[in-house]
């Protein structure tokens, strides 16, 4: 029987339910909340504050610098480029929306797990993961080719006005990208939601392989709405740019705004992927003969039973193979994929490539089994994870590029092989140096924080393109051994770099300090 | 004790950078018989099993497990052991059954499989040997980590935390996993903040403190409200 309070009970006042502006704002400070506390994590400041200046002065050089060289806004080859702008621009959507969908509504400001003590709302999530969708190296890579291409197609004349709606588009291509993400997240989140979001991206391929069978290819591009606003950006002061603007900002707001209805959407739901993979039945296999076999036969299943790296892979793979195809990349600028791809990949685990073991690192470490064929496993997986993205590209690629003659094809292959060893050295010599606790369940998780991932993204894609590029010009030399000559000393350098990451892991303090601290 | 210890640590010092987390430990433990740690969080119990696990090198002190230095024979140390760590202890995306299996590999083991499924029955976890071990509860997963620890029937076995969060019946089939491991005459160190349940399982308690040992008494001692009073005194 309900009874009045006594005069020794507190009356607890009924919850009143936050009107929606309020809780907006409360979800914009809680944003940046959430991001000084991570800034606050970050181990070298002095660093980060050195990468962000180098950020702004390759965005500020790739934004200007080829407005001014010769050529530049002329009527031959800039003038090409003029008019695959508008293509380009919705490249950039293409991308924005696809990367953001592999990683289910696009990183986190806050992991999961280190999140759910406290009251953070789905829509500080989503705005979040819009602050975070630069630190990514495709992202940053494709704004620095949209903005340089800018720069050079159209000279110094009506530069600022150009770049400045260029920019906008940028955010613009990024806030619609989560909108789709956190759309198709909740969709896949439904029942035979999974289905459905396979069925849309199956379509969509299909669709896109007949536009490029039946020669459509062109005339689709010339359809793209962008072309509306690359003619606004190239305006100057006018009514026109200043409409283009006008309208970029308006439907920046509303996809910033709607984005967080999906989100509330999807967090209602579960993530039907993650809980399928974690409640999936592997049958017992036989054991491998040896025990380099069985490490690697653990850790690849460490690898391709994590969602985001099924996924991610999955994009990396045949995105860019696909930009090759619509793009007719010539054999000679192929080059430049199996490095951006390598890097992509290195950056879905294997910068921290011992937090595949999760917590399970302390027992495998009392595993009598020596550290080096520990390690010899490990880079194995990880070697055999790029070379699949890689060559996947390389094979969607060739479709369009026809028969390559041996100049380009020893390019790419030594390509490849230079690219892969370079980006494993890389990234094992950094998960001994710098390794993180992270959980790698969620689609969205990254294994490292975004500061770090960031710094890993920069120089993943410096190394990796010098290298393409080199053999992107050995290509043009009519002498296939040129390619092979550069890839011996390149092989031989990362080779040492790698030799020298497995004597590191021999050493059990080191080896300590980084089990300790992934199983943390 | 007339035979030598199997595992015998003297002035053990582990240090991770400025923090001392073992600050002079000696201990002695002896085949057939569990020991017990005891200590409040911090007190370098499980740094302790860590290191005589070979999973994280001594900075200074002697450390030898089955006569073998932790430092030279790392490998074959880790060969004897069977460890329990306190924190997960599995691979997230690899199921029961291939944790069993990497472990039996790497140890040579041959005809495993009928003790492995047996283990797995006693903790109840016989259904969801093929499930990946990231959707495991704390307890199931506390479980497992001490059917690992335990099937290839080690020289020492080292628990620590073994009954954090786990139910009735995976604590009974722990002290059984305990009792045969005593029976076929091997070493059992147990760390535990469960002073109840390490009085049950063992034969002799350490208490350590700050990183170093406080007590070394017999377990009947620990046992009661008397024991209790006696334990409380030794933490502050």
């Amino acid at each position: 029987m309900p009874t009045a309070p006594s005069s020794t009970e507190v009356a607890v006042p009924p919850h009143t339910p936050e009107g929606l502006l309020t809780a907006a704002r409360r979800a914009v400070v809680d944003v940046g909340i959430l991001f000084r506390f991570r800034r606050q994590a970050v181990r070298r400041r002095h660093l980060a504050r050195v990468l962000s200046l180098v950020f702004l002065g390759v965005t500020l050089g790739v934004a200007i610098i080829p407005a001014f060289v010769p050529e530049a806004g002329g009527p031959n080859k800039a003038f090409d480029i003029r008019l695959l702008m508008p293509s380009a621009m919705a490249g950039f959507l293409v991308l924005a929306m696809s990367s953001a969908i592999a990683s289910g509504g696009g990183r986190e400001l806050l992991s999961r797990d280190q999140a759910s003590p406290y009251p953070v709302s789905p829509t500080t999530d989503h705005l979040g993961a819009l602050l975070m969708a630069p630190l990514n190296i495709a992202w940053m890579v494709q704004a620095w080719v949209l903005l340089g291409s800018t720069a050079f197609s159209l000279g110094h004349h009506n530069l600022v006005q150009a770049q400045i709606v260029m920019v906008l588009w940028l955010v613009f291509s990024t806030a619609l990208g989560q909108v789709m993400a956190w759309s198709m997240e909740a969709v896949r989140r439904c029942r035979g939601g999974i289905f459905v979001t396979r069925g849309l991206l199956v379509a969509v391929a299909l669709t896109a392989g007949v536009v490029q069978l039946t020669g459509n290819t062109a005339h689709v591009l010339d359809q793209v709405p962008t072309l509306w606003f690359f003619l606004g950006a190239i305006d100057g002061w006018s009514f026109r740019w200043a409409l283009t603007v006008g309208v970029l900002l308006a439907v920046t707001a509303v996809a910033v705004v709607l984005g967080a209805v999906p989100t509330h959407l999807a967090a209602r739901r579960m993530a039907r992927d993650e809980a399928r993979m974690e409640t999936d039945l592997h049958p017992p296999r036989r054991l491998p003969r040896s025990v380099l076999g069985i490490l690697v036969r653990t850790d690849r299943a460490s690898v391709w039973r994590s969602v985001p790296m099924r996924r991610g892979v999955m994009v990396l793979a045949v995105g860019p193979g696909l930009v090759a195809i619509f793009g007719n990349l010539p054999w000679s600028s192929m080059t430049i994929l199996p490095g951006l791809v390598a890097s992509g990949g290195a950056l879905l685990f294997g910068v921290n490539a011992w937090c595949l073991d999760g917590r399970g690192s302390l027992w495998r470490e009392n595993l009598p089994v020596s550290p080096l064929t520990m390690f010899d496993a490990r880079a194995w997986v990880l070697f055999e994870f790029l070379a699949t993205a890689s060559l996947i590209t390389i094979a969607l690629g060739a479709l369009r590029a026809g028969m390559p003659n041996a100049e380009e094809l020893a390019a790419v292959v030594c390509t490849v092989v230079v690219v892969l060893v370079q980006v494993v050295a890389a990234a094992l010599r950094w998960s001994i140096k710098n390794p993180y606790p992270v959980d790698l369940r969620s689609a969205r998780a990254t294994p490292a924080p975004p500061a770090a991932m960031v710094g890993y993204s920069a120089r993943l894609a410096t190394s990796t393109t010098i290298t393409s590029l080199l053999f992107s010009g050995a290509a043009h030399v009519p002498d296939w051994r040129l390619s092979v000559t550069i890839a011996i000393p390149c092989l031989m350098w990362s080779g040492v770099r790698l030799v020298r990451a497995r004597d590191r892991w021999c050493d059990p303090v080191v080896r300590a300090r980084v089990v300790a601290t992934t199983a943390s | 004790m007339t035979q030598p210890p199997v595992v015998d640590v003297r002035s053990l010092h582990v240090r991770f950078g400025e923090v001392e987390a073992v600050a002079g430990i000696d201990l002695e433990a002896y085949a057939g018989q569990a020991t017990a740690l005891l200590g409040r969080n911090g007190a370098g119990k499980s740094t302790t099993m860590r290191v005589l696990a070979g999973v994280v090198p001594p900075t200074a002190g002697t450390v030898t497990v089955a006569g073998l230095d932790i430092r030279t024979d790392t490998l074959a140390v880790k060969q004897v052991t069977g460890y329990c760590p306190d924190v997960g202890g599995l691979v997230p995306r690899a199921t029961p059954w291939e944790h069993l299996q990497l472990s039996a590999r790497l140890r040579r083991l041959t005809g495993w499989e009928d003790r492995a499924r047996d283990l797995l029955e006693r903790f109840e976890l016989g259904d969801v040997m093929n499930r990946v071990t990231g959707g495991f509860s704390h307890g199931m997963g506390r479980r497992l980590s001490v059917v690992l620890a335990a099937m290839h029937e080690p020289q020492v076995l080292l628990l620590d935390e073994p009954f954090d969060g786990v139910d009735p019946i995976g604590v009974e089939a722990t002290f059984e996993v305990i009792a045969d491991a005593r029976a076929r005459g091997a070493t059992i160190l147990l760390s535990t903040h469960l002073r109840d349940l390490a009085i049950q399982a063992c034969g002799t308690v350490l208490v350590l403190r700050g990183g170093s040992r406080v007590a070394a008494v017999d377990a009947s001692e620990m046992a009661g409200e008397e024991g209790a009073r006696a334990y409380r005194a030794l933490l502050d």
